[in-house]
């Protein structure tokens, strides 16, 4: 029972086990792992590159929640193949603002870095409701409730302040608009929409992403996800076309 | 800033390997030397023994 | 169980108990609006029944001083048998996912069956589950022989055990309804994670408590990897769950880390989670049960140390080779290269320990199917940690990276290294813990045992195939130079192996429920053994998996 009564050298012993497990295991981390927490140095900028707006940080959320980087990866590597296959190999910038990033592990469905536009919203819609309607050997759920469920926004400018905690320069007029700022971006008809413009830039796409602009759904918030994936900066096509025009 | 990240690399590249150099050496040293031999022999076969109760 | 518990002790744990009711309450009332409180219902639930169970044992009379005279070993009880049934859960929802990869309808339409959601429910069950509370079982058993010493008090380790279980649950939970970080093997919310701190840093306290109370000066190798399994286990789980929460009342949060550095971070835990949850703490299990099983001392004990530290320092850097031709710089990834195939040299000492343990006691290995589970173990952890080095470099890596290679991998580790040895250290102890002769059935034994090793082979060869063959074909030109198949006909050519997957996945599950049905028959066996016979069990072994019964 007693926390302090037993003899000073076996106590050393244990406890400098202990300190040597610490100072082997550690440093082996830092060392490796401290030169990339300054890598932002040495790394290509993106100065034009756009936040996610609310609504597509929203639909990021539906991603993680359904574990959709179980089978896709975010990640195109620096093999020919991939770049064939996805399009230009992904840069270290291009995930600046992703809080986890999701780079994925595996493949069991196609990578989807460069995702975004590649097909339409009705695709997209389709393929969510169920993947079996638009490719018939695919192996992905159905994830058939997307379309009747509301999307929850009345928290989401808590959610843009976590993420600017994290390092995301949301401004404090994105915040305040945050809830605003999703509706508004399903529905381009909507007189809010023009402030979405106005505070993620014109590259922003407002559209009825699943096909019903007086609703709010989490199919919208995923779908405008997915189609954002490899445009919030093109960093990427324009490097390899700086190399190619050096070369 | 551009040397502070160099030097973290270069730091990461030189101490990094000595580093590891020397805990493998300092290891296999204390694993190897003969006067521990006794103590190691002792210690395998110290679970082996019959001590039914804890003595404390 | 309570009974053994003093008057005081029954106290404490009445007035844990109650402020873990407490939080769990606030957590109801901070996260009304989101599916944080339906965790804080469960934590309160949950802590509320723990104190009407001790409530109701309050008054028995106390226990004799002559509890003192024995080893504590209630929690290894029960710890053991948690594990056996998130072994039979985990391996059943595994099995499940993979016949999802076959039919996906299998889902029924259901979010919480979806393999998005199931696939951590799995991983965490097997891992978290079975496998940690193995290694608290064992490590509480382990650690009071070594040292001759019983455990402290009676109360910490039930706390250590059932607070462990809780964040299972509430991880598990969590992740059908949507909860997770979408940090791999690191999945649970910033509350559990929190939780899991608590526990852990009680865990180490109470591993040193004991530890100060041995009688031998040395400390026995298995205690030092039990001891680098909690310490670092609990650097990485920090670091890598470094989050900022939505509100105090969101089970959301988001990781500090983003991109680069969060990659580094992610794949330095999932690594390091490999070696230092799912290696050192189940080496630590195979240097005690394996000679206590075998009847002889480990073959060099010198060699289990140079493994230990080299198992200690090398695999910290070895992380980054999850992450070649990624955005990571290069050097960065040849790093990971280099040491992970540096990781050879302790990973073999420990499996050639195994096997050179074992030389000159074959017969027993063939009699006995509980030291053929440690020995098969010995040789999957010998193959898997080759197999490992090998993908880790990078022209091999980029051929196995993001297939089912990976996955073949990853089970030829889980279920022929941390499962074998896992059922084989469980069927050596559970005779010994409960003061029985031996298991209720050998032949189950032998038949769980030839279930597990055709489970695995078929698994791990079914996604060695598909694995290497959907590598090559995306990878694959035509004349003209442009890609020969489309991602569509990939997942056609798997189709054969997904099957074969999940049928060897069927037989190492049928194999677990062999296993808990054997493991449940010998605790209602009646005690033939005396019962108050030695705490130590006599490690000798004869004929047919039968131990010589205690005198």
């Amino acid at each position: 029972m007693s926390l302090f009564g037993f003899h000073y050298r076996l106590e050393s012993k244990a406890i400098g086990l202990t300190l040597g497990i610490i100072a082997a295991a550690s440093i082996g981390g830092m060392v490796e792992i401290a030169p990339l927490f300054t890598i932002h140095q040495t790394v290509e900028d993106a100065p034009g590159m756009r936040l996610y707006t609310p609504l597509e940080l929203a639909g990021r959320n539906i991603y993680i929640r359904e574990g959709c980087y179980a089978c896709h990866s975010q990640m195109i590597r620096t093999l020919r193949d991939e770049v064939d296959r996805y399009g230009p190999y992904s840069l270290a910038v291009e995930s600046k603002y992703d809080h986890p990033m999701l780079w994925g592990s595996k493949r069991t469905g196609p990578d989807l870095a460069r995702i975004g536009e590649k097909y339409s919203d009705q695709w997209h819609v389709a393929h969510l409701n169920n993947p079996r309607d638009v490719v018939p050997v695919s192996v992905m759920p159905a994830y058939g409730w997307l379309l009747t469920t509301e999307l929850r926004t009345d928290d989401l400018d808590l959610h843009l302040r976590a993420q600017r905690k994290v390092g995301v320069p949301y401004t404090d007029n994105m915040i305040a608009n945050a809830a605003s700022d999703a509706y508004a971006q399903s529905n381009p008809d909507a007189p809010q929409a023009d402030g979405v413009i106005k505070r993620y830039g014109k590259a922003t796409t407002l559209r009825a992403f699943d096909g019903q602009p007086t609703r709010l759904t989490e199919m919208d918030a995923l779908v405008a996800y997915l189609q954002v994936l490899g445009h919030l900066t093109d960093a990427a096509r324009k490097s390899i076309a700086e190399v190619e025009a050096g070369q | 800033m551009i040397v502070e990240h160099a030097f973290l690399v270069g730091f990461s590249k030189s101490f990094g390997l000595f580093y590891l150099i020397a805990l493998s050496v300092a290891v296999a040293i204390h694993a190897m030397k003969p006067s521990n031999k006794q103590r190691f022999d002792e210690a395998a076969r110290s679970i082996l023994r019959d001590e039914a109760e804890p003595w404390r | 169980m309570i009974a053994q518990l003093t008057l005081i002790e029954r106290q404490h744990a009445i007035m844990i108990s109650a402020a873990i009711a407490l939080l769990g309450g606030l957590m109801i009332l901070a996260g009304r609006d989101d599916l944080m409180g339906v965790h804080g219902a469960l934590i309160s639930v949950a802590s509320i029944i723990m104190i009407f169970r001790i409530g109701g044992s309050y008054y028995a009379p106390p226990p004799s001083e002559d509890r003192l005279r024995h080893y504590y070993d209630d929690p290894s009880k029960v710890g053991i048998v948690l594990s056996m049934m998130w072994v039979v859960v985990g391996l059943a929802v595994g099995d499940w996912v993979a016949w999802q990869l076959v039919n996906p309808d299998l889902t029924f339409g259901a979010g919480w069956s979806s393999f998005g959601r199931l696939r951590p429910v799995h991983t965490t069950s097997v891992i978290f589950g079975f496998g940690g509370n193995a290694l608290i079982a064992t490590s509480f058993y382990v650690l009071q022989r070594t040292s001759r010493a019983r455990l402290p008090d009676q109360v910490t380790p039930w706390f250590v055990l059932f607070g462990y279980n809780l964040f299972c649950l509430l991880a598990v939970t969590g992740y059908m309804m949507g909860i997770t970080q979408s940090k791999e093997y690191a999945e649970p919310e910033w509350y559990t994670d929190l939780w899991l701190v608590v526990v852990w840093v009680t865990y180490f306290i109470l591993y040193l408590r004991t530890l100060a109370r041995r009688k031998e000066p040395h400390i026995y190798v298995s205690n030092w990897y039990y001891m680098a399994f909690i310490l670092v286990v609990a650097m990485l789980h920090i670091v890598n769950n470094l989050a900022v929460p939505v509100s105090l009342g969101h089970a959301k949060s988001y990781s500090a880390f983003s991109g680069v550095q969060d990659a580094m971070t992610q794949w330095w835990y999932g690594h390091n989670a490999v070696a230092f949850f799912l290696t050192a703490g189940f080496l630590g299990m195979m240097y005690y049960f394996l000679p206590m099983r075998a009847g002889r001392p480990i073959y060099s004990y010198r060699m289990s140390i140079i493994s230990f530290w080299g198992i200690t320092f090398f695999y910290m850097w070895a992380g980054s080779h999850h992450l070649h031709f990624t955005a990571l710089p290069q050097w960065v990834q040849t790093l990971g290269m280099t040491f992970s195939l540096m990781l050879l040299i302790p990973s073999w000492a420990s499996a050639g320990n195994v096997l050179l343990t074992l030389n000159g006691a074959w017969d027993k290995v063939r009699d006995d199917a509980t030291l053929r589970f440690m020995m098969v173990a010995g040789v999957f952890y010998g193959l898997t940690t080759f197999e490992g080095s090998f993908m880790a470099i990078r022209s091999v890596n980029s051929l196995s990276h993001y297939t089912d290679w990976t996955i073949g991998h990853v089970h030829a580790g889980a279920l022929g290294w941390v499962a074998m040895i896992t059922f084989g250290s469980i069927y050596a102890c559970v005779p010994w813990l409960w003061k029985r002769e031996r298991m209720y059935s050998p032949k189950l034994i032998e038949a769980h045992f030839w279930l597990a090793l055709a489970g695995t082979v078929i698994y791990v060869f079914a996604m060695w195939n598909s694995g290497i063959v959907q590598g090559l074909m995306w990878r694959t030109y035509n004349e003209s130079g442009t890609l020969a198949y489309s991602f569509v006909d990939t997942l056609v050519a798997m189709h054969p192996y997904y099957i074969a997957r999940a049928v060897g996945g069927l037989l190492f599950l049928i194999g677990g429920c062999l296993g808990a049905y054997n493991v449940w028959k010998t605790i209602k066996l009646p005690g033939t053994a005396a019962e108050h016979a030695g705490d130590l069990p006599q490690p000798v072994v004869l004929g047919a998996g039968i131990p010589q019964a205690a005198e």
